[in-house]
């Protein structure tokens, strides 16, 4: 699992990261993504609606041990993570709908996540941990707006700040992925093919039901992206967290797999449709005559 | 024509005539107002992750100033040498030009996008002492100097007189990521060495840098400026600093109720090698004491986003297809520029579509004017508050226009006839191109090739410039009026018509289409036209494009439609 060095390490990259992000916005983006709050609230129904239903038809459908399904469905229940922020704005999404995608989510989980849980697991009776929510929190809104006084103050000094932070997340990124394997080699090799399934699916169908929810209910695209990859993009940690709190020993051990196999795996994927949703902005940006320069 | 009836829509306070320039050159006027603005910001050059740099009306004084020494001193020029100036927006672009003007030399600007056989053609005509271009072209300079050798090249980059840690990152982005810039092969110096060098110059033999163009008269050439590139030969227009500064007045004569000296921050988006932005952006905004916001590239228009969220934009300037395409920009519409206090459009006609939609997002209005390169540009413009749908305004003050007929009479007020102008705008005549230049002059007025009608009340309308006309069985046709219509349809992004052979009628209208709705069709564009034409200008042919062939400011091209067709007939 992860030690407290590289968890400090990763809060420290999460914080600049977001600095950098929040340096990308501005006052009225925030003001405009509540004007229209429909968004959001597609935003919510997308995350605690279809997340678990989904992870509900995922461990109905494929033969999993039940360690592992109640892992699934803990894992669907999530609210969005930060990184869901840094591959939106990446997608050329709308950054602000996503953090407040990711604050309401975040907040209502609190409430959400029970219910949900009675819905689909029979009450099945989870710790939240309160310290790791507002930890959530605090490391979201802090530097976002820090990033943004930073830009009021000097718009030089946002920009190089944002330029550090989508360069930091690039790394980030990387870092993730080539750090999680190494780690977790040994899990890999032992998990069956339907874990893979589900830790694979839940993100890919997450964001792919989002995508298609906000655009039938006319969310422009970029608002859809947004959606689709908040949807899509659970906090994988404060599964773990989760767990770790609430469970001990192998049956927390058990419980974990799909949530780490997921974060692996739900990076992969974001990067590959973040891919995807800049190939698409850039087609529909409108064609300019060449020598407007 | 000696009376002049639109003088009655000028706004009280403004003048209809103006003696004599307010300055006798550029130099003079350039530092004039940079004493009276000093440490006020001049120009914030914006890029699109909002990385920005700012020069002060001082800054630039001095720092033109010693690459005007620079120029005289170090690069040996003298009075009346040409240098080009081949750049986009970007700080380098006010210093350079100013410092080339004070020097005494005559500027000549460059389409920075022009291949290397382009340029050579213009380098061939104007012979240059000096270049001055930006980093990203320069890798064109060994093609196109090839058979006319310029002495003297220096380079600039984008990112100029940016505070450091910006322009480092925009150059490292520059030279790894975007590749744009590539190694400068040919021998050069890099601009802020020949300001420095100029500036040691002048603290070591205290040059008076005011005697370099001490003798330049108002009457000199201060600007070659290119045109012709969409009608043929490609003609260098004399324009005078005495035509410049005016131009400038006169325009700014009927915007002054509305704007305060020192206090506007106006936004330039279009090139100021252009003669629009160059006269209306780069001296107009000066001499406002505004803080000019530079865009160095527009494209794609999510470029011109971090300029209107870090700065109150309160006037821009730009063409039909700047204003077209930032309506249709979601992060436009939802949060259009709070603090614009008016727009002003030129280049190219303004269709009355696109200026509804302008100001039903932003409040305001975008004004019209309408001129062409040889006269400054500026001939007409729309009164604020007062414009009229399809019309190019009114002259301006001190200048004379009418319509004539093809034998140079006036025609009677109301009857179609080719717009023609006298004012202190025109240009002094095609460089080294005295039969072209009597092509355009007729006694004493110049003709613009456009064709237009005055209203009673003075208001001019263009129904189309001379050779676009179709004649469908022996009705004229003016492609103008029928993509007014066509641009007006909801499902059309833009559109341009022609005319095109045909069998039965001599020619047809045909329209090029570039879709918004992908679901229209040439049938129901067609019914849609019958309803607001006669039956004759309704497009007989209708074809979808993607995209339009443009000039560099975005001008549609139908010659190159024409041509197209035209090809396409031969080859059946």
């Amino acid at each position: 699992m992860v030690g407290a060095f590289e968890q400090a390490l990763l809060a420290l990259m999460i914080f600049v990261i977001m600095l950098g992000m929040g340096a990308s916005l501005t006052p009225r983006d925030f003001y405009l993504a509540l004007k229209r709050p429909y968004g959001l609230m597609i935003g919510v129904v997308s995350q605690y609606g279809f997340m678990p239903f989904i992870g509900f038809l995922l461990i109905t459908t494929l033969p999993l041990p039940s360690a592992i399904a109640i892992g699934v469905l803990i894992m669907a229940c999530m609210p969005g993570g930060t990184t869901s922020n840094i591959f939106t704005y990446f997608s050329k999404g709308n950054l602000a709908l996503s953090v407040l995608m990711t604050v309401t989510s975040t907040v209502f989980g609190v409430l959400l996540i029970p219910i949900v849980l009675v819905i689909y697991a029979n009450a099945l009776d989870l710790e939240i941990p309160r310290e790791n929510i507002i930890a959530t929190l605090v490391l979201l809104l802090v530097p976002v707006a820090i990033g943004m006084v930073m830009r009021k103050l000097n718009a030089n000094v946002g920009a190089v700040t944002e330029f550090m932070g989508s360069l930091l997340a690039l790394f980030f990124i990387v870092f993730l992925i080539v750090s999680w394997v190494p780690r977790n080699w040994q899990f890999l090799i032992t998990t069956t093919p339907a874990t893979y399934v589900a830790a694979i699916g839940l993100g890919l169908f997450g964001i792919t039901i989002g995508y298609v929810f906000a655009r039938s209910l006319r969310l422009h695209p970029r608002n859809a992206r947004t959606v689709a990859l908040e949807t899509g993009i659970q906090n994988g940690p404060l599964a773990i967290a989760i767990i770790a709190f609430t469970f001990s020993g192998d049956e927390a051990q058990s419980y974990m797999a799909v949530p780490v196999l997921y974060s692996l795996f739900i990076v992969i994927m974001s990067t590959l449709v973040t891919l995807v949703f800049r190939r698409a902005n850039t087609a529909a940006e409108q064609k300019m005559p060449d020598g407007l320069l | 024509m000696t009376q002049r009836p639109w003088t009655a829509f000028y706004a009280p306070g403004e003048r209809t005539d103006i003696a004599s320039p307010a300055y006798r050159t550029l130099p003079d006027l350039v530092r004039s107002v940079s004493e009276t603005h000093g440490a006020a910001p001049a120009f914030t050059c914006c890029l699109p992750n909002g990385m920005n740099g700012t020069l002060s009306f001082q800054q630039v004084d001095e720092m033109s100033d010693s690459l005007a020494v620079y120029l005289r001193e170090v690069a040996g020029l003298g009075q009346g040498d040409r240098v080009a100036l081949q750049m986009p927006n970007c700080l380098s672009f006010p210093v350079a030009a100013f410092g080339v003007l004070k020097a005494g030399c005559v500027l000549v600007n460059v389409n920075p996008l022009y291949t290397a056989e382009e340029m050579a053609r213009q380098f061939e005509d104007a012979t240059p002492h000096a270049l001055i271009i930006v980093d990203m072209f320069a890798d064109k300079i060994p093609a196109a100097t090839r058979d006319h050798p310029i002495p003297n090249v220096i380079v600039t980059r984008v990112a100029e007189f940016f505070p450091a840690m910006p322009r480092g990152i925009v150059g490292l982005v520059q030279k790894y990521w975007d590749r744009s810039v590539i190694p400068v092969e040919t021998a050069h110096t890099r601009l802020p060495d020949a300001i420095a060098a100029g500036r040691a110059r002048i603290a070591k033999d205290r040059v008076e840098v005011d005697a370099y163009h001490q003798p330049v008269t108002s009457d000199d050439i201060a600007v070659l400026q290119y045109t012709g590139g969409t009608t043929g030969v490609s003609k260098g227009a004399m324009l005078t600093h005495g035509n410049l500064i005016m131009n400038m007045e006169q325009t700014m004569e009927l915007l002054n109720s509305n704007v305060t000296k020192g206090e506007e921050v106006a936004l330039t988006a279009l090139p100021m090698y252009h003669i629009f932005a160059f006269t209306v952006n780069l001296l107009g905004f000066y001499w406002l004491g505004a803080r000019n916001v530079l865009i160095p590239n527009p494209r794609p228009l999510s470029n011109l986003k971090r300029a209107f969220e870090n700065y109150k934009i309160t006037w821009m300037s730009g063409v039909n297809t700047l204003f077209n395409g930032l309506t249709n920009e979601i992060w436009f519409t939802d949060s259009p520029p709070r603090h614009l206090k008016f727009a002003s459009a030129g280049g190219m006609a303004l269709q009355s579509s696109v200026a509804e939609r302008w100001e039903q997002i932003t409040g305001k209005p975008v004004i019209q004017g309408y001129g062409l390169t040889e006269t400054s540009p500026v001939l007409t413009f729309e009164p604020l508050g007062k414009a009229r749908p399809g019309s190019i305004g009114v002259p301006l003050p001190s200048t004379l226009v009418t319509c004539l007929d093809e034998d140079g009479n006036e025609v009677p007020q109301g009857e179609r006839g080719e717009i023609a102008a006298k004012g202190p705008q025109v240009m002094k005549g095609y460089w080294q191109k005295p039969e072209e230049t009597e092509k355009v002059m007729k006694n004493g007025w110049f003709l613009t090739g456009d064709i237009g009608v005055m209203d009673p009340d003075g208001y001019f309308r263009i129904v189309d410039r001379k050779k676009d006309m179709v004649v469908v069985s022996g009705f004229n046709v003016y492609p103008n009026e029928v993509e007014d219509v066509l641009a007006a349809h909801p499902g059309i992004l833009e559109a341009a018509v022609i005319g095109v052979p045909d069998d039965v009628a001599g020619e047809a209208v045909k329209a090029f289409v570039v879709k918004a709705d992908p679901g229209l069709t040439a049938e129901a564009i067609r019914a849609y036209c019958k309803e607001h034409l006669t039956a004759y200008k309704v497009p007989k042919r209708v074809e979808f494009r993607d995209e339009l062939p443009k000039s560099n400011v975005g001008k549609i091209l139908r010659k190159d439609l024409r041509a197209e067709e035209l090809a396409q007939v031969a080859a059946e």
